[in-house]
């Protein structure tokens, strides 16, 4: 598992090398769906609700938890 | 002495927006949430609001307060419905310093049989030309419990904390014009009182208290791709969660997003998310003993056992100029959202509702 995240890394950063995009080439990276497709509320919500339903938790880079929810 | 910590952040949130200059943007979200499903129901308004401080500074912080009413304390099992309720303050403050960006986030929770407390450090460092961005977080979280809210108030009192380390590792790069894409990873290490201090569980045919191990070690690795397609004004979002921890649950997410942007500046979102997770190695719902050298561990929680879950959800968001409003009035935002979510276990199924408005500002 770890070996593939390498690899898809590795990919990404190749990619990288190989074709950066200008600044003025942004326009459609820049929308709103692509930086912030959902409110931070929203997502502290189901943060919230799933910490409360699942077992699993993270992978939001934002710390959960916080809350009587054992 | 409960009200200090809260009080501290918003007062130095305060001092530091009362340092910003007098021309620069902001925004105010207002927000209602609910969650149904058969027997909790969750009541969450809340307000955030985000402000330039300064040219290359922006502060946030948000005020929510949750109503939860349930079957029992211990959320499920039988007895007479409660309604408790949590209070939340919390803020972050973030600035750009030519490539990196840093920041910093605070957070205090209070309800009648939890306290929390968590803070962190956030840095960003953008690379070739900002087609390459890494970031690096540290976290830290303390918590205190009780079982403050037992109904009756016969049984014994009990206490305990939990400490909470969290690391996290971000790596996001531009491929095309149009697609960008994104790996994370989230370390957290629990240490303390991790058990419900009101449930229950039948071990060596009586009740006994569950006892979870007093560490938990979690790993989550989360991919996601973003594609804008010009042709549709169309954004799909695809992401993938890998959890594994050791209590023993693996767990699967793959989710994935459509964005239709509509005339009027008009966006309509639809979404899919699936969920996966094995049993934690301990869990039982019966135990055949409860000898602390047979059983150490004792738990028939929910969340600990194998189930699956989907959920399928759909949000539309309309700035008021859609609707005949200009100006400033104009740029306020209005969203709905509703999903259903499918669980695969004893909870049984839920929805979610929300709503919001989001008013931008000059100051």
């Amino acid at each position: 598992m770890l070996r593939a995240w390498l690899v898809a890394i590795l990919l990404a950063l190749s990619a990288a090398g190989c074709a950066g995009v200008k600044p003025y080439q942004r326009e459609n990276l820049s929308r709103r769906s692509m930086t912030a497709d959902r409110d931070k509320g929203e997502r502290r919500f189901e943060q919230h609700f799933r910490g409360a339903r699942e077992g699993a938790d993270g992978g939001t880079g934002e710390p959960g938890g916080g809350c009587g929810c054992n | 002495m409960q009200l200090t910590a809260p009080a501290a952040v918003l007062a130095t949130l305060a001092l530091a927006a009362a340092a910003t200059p007098v021309r620069a943007d902001g925004e105010v979200a207002v927000r209602g949430a609910y969650y149904k499903e058969r027997s909790t129901r969750v009541e969450q308004p809340m307000m955030d609001a985000r402000f330039d401080a300064g040219d290359d500074a922006e502060l946030d912080t948000h005020v929510l307060v949750d109503a939860i009413t349930s079957a029992s304390v211990s959320s499920g099992a039988a007895g007479d419905p409660f309604t408790e309720h949590r209070w939340e303050f919390g803020g972050g403050y973030n600035r750009q310093l030519g490539i990196l960006r840093l920041g910093g986030v605070a957070r205090y929770s209070t309800e009648s049989d939890y306290r929390s407390i968590f803070g962190g450090v956030n840095g960003q460092l953008d690379l070739a030309d900002k087609n390459t961005t890494v970031g690096l977080a540290i976290n830290g979280g303390h918590d205190n419990i009780d079982n403050a809210g037992l109904q009756g108030g016969l049984a014994p009192r009990i206490e305990g904390t939990l400490d909470t380390l969290m690391a996290s590792a971000s790596f996001s790069q531009i491929l095309t014009r149009n697609l960008l894409i994104g790996v994370t990873y989230d370390f957290a290490r629990l240490s303390g009182f991790q058990q419900n201090p009101y449930r229950t569980v039948v071990a060596g045919g009586v009740a006994e208290r569950e006892r979870h191990p007093s560490l938990r070690q979690r790993h989550a690795f989360y991919a996601n791709a973003k594609e804008y397609v010009p042709a549709t004004r169309s954004t799909l979002i695809a992401g993938y969660r890998f959890y594994f921890d050791d209590w023993g649950i693996k767990a699967h997410t793959p989710e994935l997003r459509l964005v239709q942007a509509l005339p009027r500046e008009i966006a309509l979102a639809v979404r899919y998310r699936y969920y996966w997770q094995s049993k934690a190695d301990f869990y039982k719902e019966i135990y055949d003993s409860n000898d602390p050298m047979v059983e150490p561990y004792l738990s028939d929680d929910v969340k600990l056992s194998h189930f699956t879950g989907q959920t399928y959800g759909a949000q539309v968001d309309v700035p008021l100029s859609a609707i005949g409003f200009s100006g400033d009035r104009g740029d306020i935002r209005a969203t709905a959202l509703f999903e259903y979510v499918i669980q695969n276990n004893r909870f049984g199924d839920g929805v979610i509702a929300q709503m919001a408005l989001t008013v931008p500002f000059r100051y």
